[in-house]
C-alpha cells in the first residue's frame, strides 16, 4: 500500500470516527455522574434531524449545529425525569428513550427527506495542514472535527480540575458523601445527563451536516450503540475514548478501502472485523489494567430524602 | 339480560370500528413496503407509484410500511385480505412464501408480487428492468472515464444488484474495453456515511465515476466533493451533485402500477410475470449533465431506442465471467429465468459476490 | 404543600390501578400527537386496540408474536436476576436460528419426532456458547459483559448473514439470501385450526419450570442471594463464578429457542429479516416484569399486541409505522414512571 492509500485512509478514519467520539463522550460524561443511558442512539438521532431542520430553516449550519445539541439535550431530560424524580429503572428508562427517540425522529423527519440543507464543508488551517503526514491527515478537515480535538481536553480539564466536575464525579462515586456535603446529588446527576445528551446530540448533526448533508431515517444506524460500548472500553476517560473512536472508525474505513482495491475475502466476514476486534482489545485490556472500573454508584439510583 | 344487551351493544361498536366508511365501489388497493417509506430510496419509489395509483377515480389504496420480510408479513397481508382489500401489492422479494400462503386462503383477492417467481392463479409477479437502464448509464461512465476505473457502491449481494453491475459493466465495455468496476458492498440498506465513505474509498483507489446501488445520495455528495463523475439511482439526484451527476438511472412505478390497477378495474387481469422495462416506460434514464458531451449522449439514446424497439439485448453473449470463463455463448442472448437468478460478476468487475 | 412519603409497604392490590393510570396517561399523550398531525386520535386508538386486542384473530396474532419475546425475555431476565447486564439476546436469538437450521438442513430426512427435538438442542448449544463466551471473558479476563454481550450481537447477525448468503443458499431461489424452505418434519405444526403453533406450548411449560426452579430451588436461592448482594453471596459459600457461567448459558440457550421456534414455525426457512429486534424488546419486558415470569408472560403479551395493533392503525388510517414506536417508548416511560408510586406516595406536609 503506497502513500496515496495511507494518508487518505487516517484521514477517512478521524472522519469516520468523529460522530461516535462525540457520542462517546457525551456518555462518558453521563455517566461520571452516575447514570447509566442507554438511550443514546436514540438521542443521536433527535439530534440529527434538529440538526438539519434548523440549518435548513435558518440558512445557518452552525445554529442547526447547536439546535442539534440542544433538542438532543432537552430530549434527554426524559431521562432526568424517569430516573432522578421517579426512580425508574435506568436500563428499562434508556432503552425506552431510544425507541421513542427513532421513532420521533422519523415520524417528524418524513417532510425532510431528499431535501438538502447547509452544512460543513472542509477547512484546510494554515500553516498546519503542510505539515507532512500529520497536516493532511488531522489539519484537512470539517470545523466540527476541529472542536472535537479540543473536546476530550476540555471535558477531562472540567472533570478533574473544577468544583462541578469533581462534584459531578463524586455523585457518580459516593452520592452519600456529596449528601453529606450538602449538595444535590440530582442536580448534578440531571447535569451530567443534559451536557451528556447535549454531546451525543452533536454527534448526531454531525452526521446529517458535515459527514452528509441529508436526513435519512435511521442516518445513525448504530452508531449510538458503538458509543456505549466505547464508553467501557474507555474505562471512562476522555482520552481514550478519541483512541476507542478513532480505532473504530478507521477499522471500517480499512474495510471498505479492502474491498475497493479488490480483495476477494467475503464483506460479511469483513464487516465482523471491528466488532471482533473490540471485544479483543477490551478483554486484554482489562485483564491487564486496573484502572479500569465503573464509577461505583453507575446505573444506582439514589432515593429522594424523606 | 343487561349484560348481554351490553354484549351486543360493544360487539356492533367493533363491528361500526371494523368496517369504516368506504364506498361499496371503489377499489381497494393495498401495499406492503420492507422499510418505512422515509427511508428515501426503496419504498418511497414504490410509495410514488401508490400516490399515481391513489389519484386514479375509483381507487382507494392504503399501506403498511417496515414489515419484516419474514416474522411479520404473513399477519399483515391476511389482515389485509380480510379487511376486504381487492388488490394487494406485496414490494419485497421476500414477501414471496408469506403471499403464497395467504393467497391460497383468499383465492377472490388478487395479489402482486415484486420481484418473485412463485405465481399462482390469484398471483401474479412484476418487475422492471432497471438494468436496461443500468446499462445506458454504463455507457455514459465509460465515455467519461479518463482513470478507466469506475466505483460501484452497492448494498447487499442479491441477484437484483448483481445484476444492475453487471449491465452497467456490460455498458461500459461496450464503448471502453478497458475499463473496470470496482465493487464496494456496504451490507445495509440506509447508511449514509457508510455509503459516502464507501465512495471516499472508491475515489482513492482511481475510480472517476462513482455509481450506486444504495439509496441515499451520499455517494454522489462524495463525488461532487472528489471533482469526480457520478450516476445517481431511483430518482434524479442531480441536485445533490450539480457538477458530477451524468446521468441515473430511474424508476417510473407510476406507469407500472396504473398499468395492473386498470387491468384489475376492466377484469382483463390474469396472473403472468410482468417484467416492464424501457420499452413500457417503466424505467429509464435522467436527464444528461452538461458535462456529458453530445457525442456520448447521441450514442446513448440511440442505444435506449435500441433497447426499446427490442433490436439490443443487454445480456447478448459473448460474455465472460469474473474467471475469463464463457458464459453465455455468441448469438445466444440469458433468459429471463437466468437473470432472475444472477449471482456472478462478470468480467471488467473486481470484487466478489459474497 | 405536598411532600414525598415512603410507604411502609409497598402498594399491593392497588399497583395495577397505578399501571392503567400510566397507560392511559401515555395513550392520551399519544392521541394528543396524533391529533396535532390532523389526525382523528380517538378513531385512531379505538383501531389500536381493536386490531391488537379486539379479536380471536388479533388475539392469535398477538400470541404468535408474544413467544419470542417472551423466551427472549425469560432468558434475559435470569442473567438480570445475578446482575449480569446480558443485552446479547438478540445475537444469542441469531446463534439459535443458526443452530437449528444446521439441524433442519442436514438432518430433514428424519421424522419430526427426531428433527424438532434435535433442532431444540443445537440451537440450545449454540445459543448457550453465545452466552458462554461473555461469561468466560467477563470471568477470565474481566471484560464488561455488556460491551461483549453487544458486540457479538453484531457477529452473530453477521454470521447468520455469512451462511444465507454463502453456503447455505437455496438454488431455487434464484440467488436471494435464504436458505431452502424446511421439510415439513423441521417445522412446528399449526395447533387445530388456529394460526397458533406448539411453540406458545414450550413457553408454557418453560416459564413454569423457570418459575418453580426460581422459587423452589436451591439454584434459585443462589441466585436470588448472589444477585442482591455479591459479597454476602460469597461469604455463604456461594459459587460465584458457576452461577455467572450457569446463568449466561441459560440466558443464551433461551433466546436461542425464540430463534429456533421462529425459524421453524413462523418462517419455515432460515432468511436475514429473521432479526425482528426481539431481544432489544425482551430487556424491557423483563424489567417492566420486574423478572418476574408470570409478570413476563403479561408483558410480552402485552408488547406484542401493542406491535400488531399499530400495523392495524397504519392500514385504516395510513398512521407510519414510527408512531407504534413513539407509543411504545411513551407507555414505557409512564409504566416506569408509575413504579414509583408502588413505593412512595404524597402525603401534605
Amino acid at each position: 500500500m503506497s502513500s496515496t492509500i495511507i494518508i487518505p485512509l487516517l484521514a477517512a478514519t478521524v472522519q469516520s470516527g468523529t460522530p461516535v467520539l462525540y457520542a462517546t463522550l457525551g456518555e462518558i460524561f453521563t455517566e461520571k455522574s452516575g447514570v447509566l443511558n442507554l438511550g443514546v442512539e436514540g438521542i443521536m438521532i433527535v439530534g440529527a434531524l434538529s440538526g438539519f431542520w434548523v440549518s435548513q430553516a435558518s440558512g445557518n449550519p452552525w445554529l442547526g449545529f447547536l439546535a442539534g445539541g440542544g433538542c438532543a439535550s432537552l430530549f434527554s431530560l426524559l431521562h432526568a425525569a424517569v430516573c432522578l424524580v421517579f426512580q425508574g429503572h435506568q436500563v428499562v428508562s434508556g432503552l425506552a428513550l431510544t425507541i421513542l427517540g427513532t421513532g420521533l425522529a422519523s415520524f417528524l423527519g418524513t417532510p425532510l427527506i431528499g431535501q438538502k440543507a447547509p452544512g460543513f464543508s472542509r477547512i484546510f488551517i494554515p500553516l498546519l495542514q503542510d505539515i507532512p503526514l500529520l497536516g493532511p491527515i488531522l489539519f484537512r478537515q470539517d470545523p466540527l472535527v476541529y472542536i472535537s480535538y479540543i473536546l476530550p481536553i476540555a471535558i477531562w480539564l472540567f472533570l478533574y480540575y473544577t468544583r462541578w466536575g469533581l462534584a459531578l464525579r463524586a455523585s457518580g462515586e459516593n452520592p452519600r458523601a456529596v449528601d453529606v456535603a450538602g449538595i444535590s446529588v440530582q442536580f448534578y446527576r440531571a447535569l451530567g445527563i443534559m451536557i451528556g445528551g447535549f454531546l451525543v446530540g452533536l454527534g448526531g448533526s454531525y452526521l446529517s451536516l458535515a459527514y452528509t448533508h441529508i436526513w435519512t431515517n435511521g442516518i445513525t444506524a448504530g452508531r449510538g450503540w458503538i458509543a456505549v460500548a466505547l464508553v467501557i472500553f474507555a474505562f471512562w476517560k476522555p482520552g481514550r475514548a478519541v483512541l476507542g473512536a478513532y480505532l473504530f472508525g478507521g477499522v471500517m474505513a480499512f474495510q471498505l478501502r479492502l474491498q475497493a482495491m479488490g480483495t476477494t475475502i467475503p464483506s460479511s466476514l469483513l464487516l465482523m472485523l471491528p466488532y471482533l476486534l473490540t471485544i479483543i482489545v477490551i478483554a486484554l485490556a482489562s485483564k491487564r489494567s486496573r484502572g479500569g472500573e465503573a464509577p461505583a454508584w453507575l446505573g444506582v439510583n439514589v432515593e429522594p430524602e424523606e | 339480560m343487561r349484560t348481554k344487551s351490553l354484549c351486543l351493544l360493544f360487539g356492533a361498536l367493533i363491528l361500526l370500528l371494523a368496517a369504516g366508511p368506504v364506498s361499496a365501489k371503489d377499489l381497494k388497493v393495498g401495499f406492503i413496503y420492507v422499510t418505512p417509506i422515509g427511508d428515501a430510496g426503496y419504498s418511497y419509489m414504490h410509495d410514488q407509484g401508490r400516490q399515481a395509483v391513489e389519484a386514479m377515480v375509483g381507487v382507494d389504496t392504503s399501506y403498511v410500511e417496515a414489515v419484516q420480510e419474514g416474522p411479520d408479513a404473513e399477519r399483515v397481508l391476511r389482515n389485509m385480505a380480510r379487511k376486504g382489500f381487492d388488490l394487494i401489492f406485496a414490494t419485497s422479494y421476500g414477501y414471496m412464501d408469506s403471499v403464497i400462503k395467504v393467497a391460497k386462503q383468499f383465492p377472490e383477492i388478487i395479489f402482486m408480487h415484486f420481484s418473485g417467481f412463485k405465481r399462482a392463479e390469484n398471483v401474479g409477479t412484476y418487475f422492471g428492468r432497471i438494468y436496461q437502464a443500468r446499462y445506458l448509464t454504463g455507457i455514459a461512465a465509460g465515455k467519461m472515464t479518463t482513470s478507466n476505473v469506475l466505483g460501484y457502491v452497492a448494498a447487499y449481494p442479491i441477484p437484483e444488484v448483481i445484476r444492475g453491475i453487471n449491465a452497467f459493466t456490460l455498458g461500459a465495455r461496450s464503448v471502453n474495453p478497458e475499463v473496470q468496476v470496482r465493487v464496494v458492498w456496504t451490507k445495509s440498506w440506509y447508511d449514509p456515511a457508510t455509503e459516502k465513505e464507501a465512495a471516499k474509498s472508491l475515489i482513492d483507489v482511481g475510480a472517476d465515476v462513482i455509481a450506486q446501488h444504495a439509496d441515499s445520495p451520499a455517494p454522489q455528495e462524495a463525488a461532487q466533493e472528489s471533482g469526480v463523475y457520478s450516476i445517481g439511482y431511483n430518482s434524479d439526484m442531480s441536485s445533490f451533485a450539480p457538477d458530477s451527476h451524468l446521468t441515473a438511472a430511474i424508476w417510473k412505478y407510476q406507469n407500472l402500477y396504473r398499468d395492473i390497477v386498470k387491468q384489475v378495474k376492466n377484469d382483463t387481469w390474469k396472473s403472468t410475470d410482468i417484467w416492464a422495462g424501457l420499452d413500457e416506460n417503466v424505467v429509464g434514464i435522467a436527464p444528461f449533465g452538461p458535462m456529458v458531451d453530445t457525442e456520448t449522449a447521441e450514442l446513448v439514446t440511440a442505444k435506449k431506442e435500441a433497447i426499446a424497439a427490442g433490436d439490443l439485448q443487454v445480456f447478448s453473449g459473448p460474455i465472460r465471467d469474473q474467471d475469463g470463463e464463457l458464459r453465455v455463448e455468441k448469438g445466444e442472448a440469458m433468459s429471463d429465468e437466468e437473470l432472475l437468478g444472477m449471482t456472478w460478476f462478470v468480467e471488467n468487475v473486481v470484487g466478489t459476490t459474497q | 404543600m405536598l411532600q414525598l412519603r415512603k410507604r411502609p409497604t409497598p402498594l399491593g392490590w392497588s399497583a395495577p390501578l397505578v399501571f392503567v393510570t400510566a397507560v392511559v396517561l401515555s395513550l392520551a399523550v399519544s392521541a394528543l400527537l396524533l391529533r396535532l398531525q390532523g389526525q382523528p386520535a380517538w378513531e385512531g386508538l379505538a383501531v389500536f386496540f381493536q386490531s391488537g386486542f379486539g379479536s380471536t384473530w388479533a388475539l392469535e396474532d398477538t400470541l404468535n408474536k408474544a413467544v419470542p419475546l417472551f423466551l427472549c425475555s425469560l432468558g434475559v431476565a435470569v442473567a438480570f436476576k445475578l446482575q449480569i447486564w446480558n443485552i446479547g439476546a438478540e445475537g444469542q436469538f441469531a446463534l439459535g436460528a443458526v443452530g437449528a437450521t444446521w439441524a433442519a438442513l442436514y438432518f430433514s430426512f428424519l421424522p419430526w419426532f427426531f428433527l424438532l427435538p434435535l433442532m431444540l438442542l443445537s440451537a440450545t448449544i449454540a445459543g448457550g456458547i453465545w452466552g458462554l463466551i461473555p461469561a468466560l471473558l467477563k470471568l477470565y479476563m474481566r471484560a464488561n459483559e455488556i460491551i461483549t454481550t453487544l458486540m457479538l450481537n453484531y457477529i452473530g447477525i453477521l454470521i447468520l448473514e455469512f451462511l444465507v448468503y454463502g453456503s447455505w443458499k437455496d438454488r431455487a431461489s434464484f440467488g436471494f439470501p435464504m436458505t431452502p424452505v424446511f421439510e415439513s418434519g423441521a417445522v412446528i405444526a399449526r395447533i387445530g385450526r388456529t394460526n397458533l403453533h406448539y411453540g406458545l406450548l414450550l413457553c408454557l411449560a418453560i416459564g413454569l419450570a423457570m418459575a418453580l426452579v426460581l422459587a423452589y430451588t436451591r439454584f434459585g436461592y443462589e441466585l436470588k442471594a448472589s444477585g442482591e448482594n455479591p459479597r454476602a453471596g460469597r461469604y455463604a459459600h456461594i459459587p460465584y463464578k458457576k452461577l455467572v457461567i450457569l446463568v449466561l448459558v441459560i440466558s443464551g440457550a433461551l433466546a436461542g429457542w425464540a430463534g429456533f421456534v421462529e425459524t421453524s414455525a413462523t418462517l419455515n426457512r432460515l432468511q436475514p429479516s429473521v432479526m425482528a429486534g426481539y431481544g432489544y424488546t425482551a430487556i424491557v419486558v423483563a424489567w417492566l416484569a420486574r423478572l418476574n415470569p408470570l409478570g413476563i408472560a403479561l408483558f410480552s403479551f402485552l408488547l406484542a399486541g401493542m406491535l400488531v395493533g399499530v400495523e392495524g392503525m397504519q392500514l385504516e388510517l395510513q398512521i407510519p409505522a414510527a408512531f407504534g414506536k413513539i407509543m411504545e417508548g411513551l407507555i414505557l416511560l409512564t409504566v416506569l414512571s408509575g413504579q414509583f408510586f408502588r413505593n412512595y406516595r404524597f402525603a401534605r406536609r
